[in-house]
C-alpha cells in the first residue's frame, strides 16, 4: 500500500472512473446515428440505411420506402453491428440465388402470383424460372448423357439441381429431375463434361474475367454485369435487357464433345455487329441491331412452367411473328382493358412508351403479346428496342417481293436471302 | 482570508476556509455528475420505437354510403355520416378523457364518465367540454373516399 | 463527522490485519457492488425486453442498438454477472484458504455456497432470456439433464415444472423471466442480507483472538492489535467501488455482449455449439460419458463436497484464523486446490475447443 493519504486515493480513482466514463462517451459519439425507414409493405421499421444510405434504388419497381430492404434480403433489420445485421440475410448479396429466391423475390404475394392481367396465361415466375432450361441446364445434360450411352433417350431426366414440377399437368410428362453429380457417372466423357461445361447454368459460379461475369439467379439476366468485374456489388435490377448480358453465356464460345473442353471465341469485338454472334453463326439485320430481348419472349426465356428436354421444345418466334408471311400479316391483339399484361408491361418498362386501350399490338402464336410492337396510324408497324431505346418500321413480308415458301419458316430459310455478310460491312 | 471590497457592505464574518470551499466544490461536481446521470437516464428512459399508425383510411367507393346514413370506422375510431351538404365524419375519441363513445338513439355517449354529445358532435351534458373532433374528408377523382386522422 | 446510515452498517472497527487487500483480496465486497450494478442495469433493462418468443431477440437487439445508452446499460449488466460469478468463487477460495469456514462461520459459508447457486442460476437465466440461437442449444441440453433424473416421472415431472410445457418454448421464456426477476433474485436479497447479518454476528472477517502479552505489546502484536474505524473501512470500500466500475465501464464501452440471430431465423448449423462459460466444465464432463453422472451427479457432488468441507475435515483453531494457509487446514486447502484446477482445466478446455 503507497502512503498516499486516502483523500488523494478517492480523488485518483474518481479520476480513473472519469476517464472510464469520457473512453466509453468517445466511443458511443463513435458509432452512426440510427437512421430509421418503415417500408409501406412491411410496416416493421428498419436501420439498414444507418450504414447503406448510398446504395441506388435497386429499380423504378422497386422503391425503397415500399419495399424497404429486409422484405427482399432478409437480414435483422434492428441490427446497427454488421455481422449481426448480415447473419440472415437470404443467397448472401444476392437473394435471388435459386436456393432463396421463393422467400425473396416470391414472399407472400409477389412473383410467385397466379396471372392476374388479361393476356398472362402464366404467370408464377418463379416456379417458371426455378423450372426453365436455362436454370436446370436440363437439355443440355441429358444431350450429353444420350450421346455417351448414360440414358436411353434424349429425354431430361437429371438438372443442375434437383427440381419438381409443382404446377401439373404438364405438357411434357417429366415431373422432376434428380441432381446430375458428374462423380456418379461411368463414362469418363460425361464426368468431363460436368467439370468443365457446367459454368452457364442459373446457379452456376462463373468462370472468372469480367467476358463472364453475371450473377446467380434472377440476377443472372436482370442485373448488368456484362465487363464488369463481381467485387463490386451492382445494386440495380432492370427490364431493358441488353444483348451483352445474354452474352455472358450465349456466344462465348463452342464446347466440343470431342475432347469435352470449352473453347472461347478468338475474335475482337470491335463494334456490336462483330460482338454480337460468333464469326460461324449467320444472322439478318435486325437480329444484331435489336437486343435478344427484343424478340425472345417471356416464356422462351423464363420458361412455361413445365420441365422440358430441350430448348427446341421452348423456343417457337421465328420471324413471321412479327413480319408475317406472304399469306398473312403478324397476329395481333387489341387492347380492350386497362389491365391487360401487355399495358402493364409497357408501363414498367421504362424504355418504351405507355399503351392504351385501343392500340393494337403483336402477339405470338402462343398469345404472348409482343408488346414493344404495335400498329401506328399509317397502318404500319413500329417496334421499340428495349434496350436499345431505337424506333423501328417493321417491313411486312404480305405484299413484298419476298420469295418464300408458306411452309418454310424457319430461320435458316430466311437467312438464305438476308444475311448480313460480316466482311462487307465497314 | 478572502477580502471583499463591495462598497457598502459588511465584510462577512466567516469566509469559506480553503476545506470548506474544496467541499463545496466536489459536492457541486458530484451534483454536476448527477445530473448528467440524469439526463442520460431520461434519454435511456425516453425511446419510441418508430411506429407509425395509419393516419389514411380508404373507405371505399362514396356511393357505398347511402345517403342519410351513419357508418361506424372502428379502425378509425370514427363515425361516418352522408348528410344533405355531404360527408361529415367526427372521431369518436371522447374529448374528456379519451374513451370510445357508443352511438345510442340519435345521439353518442361515453361509457366512462357519461358524456353525451349530438350528432353535430356538440356536448349535451357531461363531464367532456369540447365537442367531438370533426375529420378531414376527400372524395377523389375516381369517386373513392379519404379519412385523415390527424 | 457524524455516521451515516451507510456507516452504521458497517462494524464501528475491525482489525486492521484482516482489513488488508491481500488478505480478504475484497471479493466479497466486490461481489456486493456487482450485485448492485446488477440491480439497476437490470432494472433499467426491464423498461425495454420483452418476454415473449417473437419479441424477445428483438426487443434485445432495441436496448443494443436503439435506445440511447442501451447498449452501454446492457453491457455493463453483462460484464457485471460474469465478473460476479469470478468474485464468488474467488470469495469461496478465499474463504476455504484462510480457514475462514471454521467454527462459528459454517452456516454462514452454508449461506455464501447457497448465494453462489443462486449466482449461476440467474447468469444462467439471464442468458437465456437473449432467445436467440446462440442460446439455444443450452437450454435445450440444460433442460433435458433434468430429464435424466430418475425415476423416470420425477425428471420428466422437474423437467415440466421447469419449462412450463413439453419442450421449450414461450411458457419457458416467461418462467425463466419470472425466475430471473424475482424467483432468484428475491431470494438472493434476502441470502445477501442474511450472509452480511451472519458476517458480523459471527465477529467480523476471520481473525485470530487477541493475547496480553505482559503488558508490553512488542512490534507483531502491535500491528495485530491495529484497528480501522468504519469511515476509513468506508473509504477502502469506495475506492474499491470506484475502480471496479472503471474497470466494468471500460469492459462495456469495448467487448459488447454477445448477441446472435433471434431462435428459428437461421437454418445454417452451426459446427460446435458451446455452453455459457461458467457451464463449459459441465459440457466438458458430459463428453466423457452418461448424462446424469456427468451433468447431474458430479456438479452436484462437487457441491456437496464443498459444503462438507467444515463439517468433515479437520477446522483451523482460532490461533490460526486470519491468515493465508492455516496448518490444520491443509486437507480442506488440497481439496479446495483441486476443485480449482479441475473447474479452471475444464472452463480453458471448453474455451480452447473451437
Amino acid at each position: 500500500m503507497t502512503s498516499m493519504p486516502q483523500y488523494v486515493k478517492i480523488l485518483l480513482c474518481s479520476f480513473f472512473l472519469l476517464l472510464a466514463v469520457l473512453l466509453a462517451g468517445w466511443r458511443y459519439s463513435q458509432q452512426p446515428k440510427p437512421v430509421a425507414l418503415t417500408p409501406v409493405l412491411s410496416k416493421e421499421t428498419e436501420y439498414c440505411l444507418t450504414c447503406h444510405a448510398n446504395l441506388p434504388e435497386i429499380s423504378p419497381s422497386h422503391p425503397v420506402e415500399t419495399f424497404g430492404c429486409v422484405i427482399c434480403h432478409g437480414g435483422q433489420r434492428l441490427a446497427l453491428d454488421a455481422d449481426l445485421a448480415h447473419s440472415t440475410m437470404r443467397g448472401g448479396r444476392n437473394p435471388s440465388d435459386l436456393s432463396v429466391v421463393e422467400v425473396s423475390c416470391g414472399g407472400s404475394n409477389c412473383h410467385n402470383r397466379l396471372p392476374n392481367h388479361e393476356g398472362d396465361l402464366y404467370g408464377n415466375q418463379i416456379q417458371r424460372v426455378q423450372t426453365s432450361l436455362q436454370a436446370t441446364y436440363a437439355g443440355a445434360i441429358a444431350q450429353v448423357r444420350y450421346a455417351f450411352g448414360a440414358q436411353p433417350d434424349p429425354s431430361a431426366r437429371m438438372g443442375a439441381f434437383a427440381v419438381q414440377d409443382t404446377t401439373l399437368p404438364t405438357s411434357t410428362n417429366i415431373t422432376s429431375l434428380s441432381i446430375f453429380d458428374p462423380k456418379s457417372e461411368m463414362n469418363p466423357a460425361i464426368r468431363s463434361f460436368g467439370e468443365n461445361c457446367l459454368y452457364c447454368h442459373l446457379s452456376a459460379n462463373p468462370l472468372p474475367g469480367p467476358a463472364y461475369a453475371h450473377l446467380v439467379g434472377c440476377a443472372a439476366c436482370h442485373t448488368p454485369t456484362a465487363n464488369t468485374t463481381l467485387e463490386q456489388p451492382i445494386h440495380q435490377l432492370t427490364l431493358a435487357v441488353p444483348y451483352t448480358q445474354c452474352n455472358i453465356c450465349h456466344n462465348r464460345g463452342n464446347y466440343s464433345m470431342l475432347d469435352m473442353q470449352f473453347h472461347p471465341r478468338q475474335d475482337q469485338a470491335v463494334d456490336r455487329l462483330r460482338d454480337y454472334y460468333q464469326p460461324i453463326a449467320q444472322f439478318t439485320h435486325c437480329e444484331w441491331t435489336l437486343d435478344c430481348v427484343d424478340c425472345h419472349t417471356r416464356v422462351e426465356a423464363m420458361g412455361d412452367g413445365d420441365l422440358h428436354s430441350s430448348k427446341k421444345e421452348v423456343q417457337y418466334v421465328q420471324c413471321r411473328t412479327c413480319h408475317g408471311t406472304l399469306a398473312e400479316p403478324p397476329l395481333t391483339r387489341t387492347i380492350i382493358s386497362p389491365n391487360d399484361l401487355a399495358v402493364y408491361l409497357a408501363f414498367i418498362n421504362p424504355v418504351v412508351g405507355d399503351l392504351q386501350v385501343g392500340d393494337t399490338i403483336v402477339v405470338t402464336e402462343k398469345g404472348e403479346p409482343v408488346w414493344n410492337m404495335r400498329r401506328v396510324a399509317d397502318g404500319n408497324f413500329e417496334l421499340y428496342g428495349k434496350a436499345s431505346r431505337k424506333r423501328f418500321t417493321v417491313p411486312l413480308v404480305l405484299n413484298s417481293k419476298c420469295q418464300q415458301k408458306e411452309d418454310e419458316q424457319a430461320a435458316r430459310y430466311c437467312h438464305t436471302c438476308h444475311i448480313v455478310e460480316r466482311n462487307s460491312l465497314k | 482570508m478572502i477580502k471583499m471590497s463591495l462598497r457598502g457592505t459588511k465584510r462577512r464574518s466567516n469566509p469559506l476556509s480553503r476545506r470548506e470551499w474544496l467541499t463545496l466544490a466536489w459536492k457541486g461536481m458530484l451534483a454536476f455528475c448527477g445530473l448528467l446521470g440524469l439526463d442520460g437516464l431520461l434519454r435511456f428512459l425516453s425511446y419510441k420505437p418508430e411506429s407509425s399508425p395509419p393516419t389514411v383510411f380508404r373507405l371505399g367507393l362514396a356511393t357505398k354510403y347511402p345517403p342519410g346514413s351513419r357508418t361506424l370506422i372502428p379502425e378509425a375510431r370514427a363515425l361516418l355520416i352522408q348528410d344533405t351538404p355531404g360527408f361529415k365524419a367526427y372521431s369518436l375519441v371522447c374529448t374528456h378523457l379519451g374513451c370510445q363513445v357508443k352511438v345510442i338513439g340519435e345521439g353518442l355517449t361515453c361509457p366512462c364518465h357519461g358524456s353525451r354529445f349530438d350528432l353535430q358532435g356538440n356536448v349535451l351534458n357531461g363531464p367532456a367540454t369540447q365537442p367531438l373532433h370533426p375529420l378531414v374528408l376527400e372524395v377523389q377523382p375516381k369517386g373513392d373516399l379519404i379519412l385523415y386522422i390527424i | 463527522m457524524r455516521p451515516s446510515f451507510f456507516h452504521h452498517l458497517h462494524p464501528p472497527t475491525i482489525p486492521a490485519d484482516q482489513a488488508r487487500w491481500r488478505f480478504t483480496l475484497g471479493a466479497g465486497g466486490l461481489s456486493l457492488f456487482l450485485a448492485a450494478v446488477l440491480l439497476v442495469t437490470g432494472l433499467l433493462l426491464m423498461f425495454y425486453y420483452v418476454p415473449t418468443p417473437e419479441e424477445a431477440a428483438l426487443s434485445v437487439q432495441t436496448l443494443t442498438f436503439l435506445v440511447p445508452y442501451g447498449g452501454l446499460v446492457r453491457h455493463l449488466h453483462y460484464w457485471a454477472a460474469q465478473f460476479l460469478v469470478i468474485t464468488a468463487v474467488i470469495h469461496l477460495g478465499r474463504v476455504l484458504l484462510t480457514g475462514a469456514y471454521a467454527r462459528p462461520r459454517r452456516f454462514n459459508y452454508l449461506l455464501g455456497l447457497g448465494l453462489l447457486i443462486l449466482i449461476l442460476l440467474l447468469d444462467f437465466t439471464g442468458y437465456v432470456l437473449r432467445w436467440d440461437e446462440g442460446i439455444r442449444w443450452a437450454l435445450v441440453v440444460g433442460t433435458n439433464l433434468l430429464k435424466t433424473i430418475p425415476p423416470t416421472n420425477l425428471g420428466q415431472a422437474f423437467y415440466g415444472l421447469v419449462i412450463g410445457g413439453t419442450e421449450p418454448g414461450a411458457a419457458t421464456l416467461v418462467r425463466f423471466y419470472a425466475w430471473h426477476i424475482v424467483g432468484l433474485f428475491l431470494p438472493l436479497l434476502v441470502l445477501v442480507g442474511w450472509h452480511i447479518f451472519r458476517v458480523r454476528r459471527d465477529g467480523g472477517i476471520a481473525a485470530p483472538p487477541l493475547e496480553v502479552a505482559d503488558g508490553i505489546l512488542l512490534g507483531d502484536e502491535l500491528r495485530r492489535r491495529e484497528r480501522i474505524d468504519r469511515f476509513e473501512l468506508v473509504r477502502r470500500e469506495t475506492i474499491a467501488a470506484l475502480l471496479a466500475m472503471a474497470v466494468l465501464l471500460v469492459f462495456a464501452t469495448f467487448l459488447p455482449a454477445p448477441i446472435a440471430p433471434p431462435i428459428g431465423t437461421t437454418d445454417q448449423q452451426v459446427a460446435h455449439a458451446q455452453a455459457p462459460w461458467f457451464f463449459l466444465w459441465v459440457q466438458g464432463l458430459l463428453h466423457l460419458g452418461d448424462p446424469f453422472w456427468m451433468g447431474v451427479l458430479v456438479p452436484l457432488g462437487i457441491l456437496v463436497l464443498i459444503a462438507l468441507i467444515p463439517y468433515v475435515l479437520p477446522q483451523p483453531p482460532p490461533e490460526e484464523q486470519g491468515r493465508w494457509l492455516p496448518r490444520h487446514g491443509r486437507l480442506a486447502q488440497v481439496v479446495t486446490v483441486v476443485m480449482l484446477v479441475f473447474l479452471i482445466v475444464f472452463t480453458l478446455r471448453g474455451l480452447l475447443e473451437k
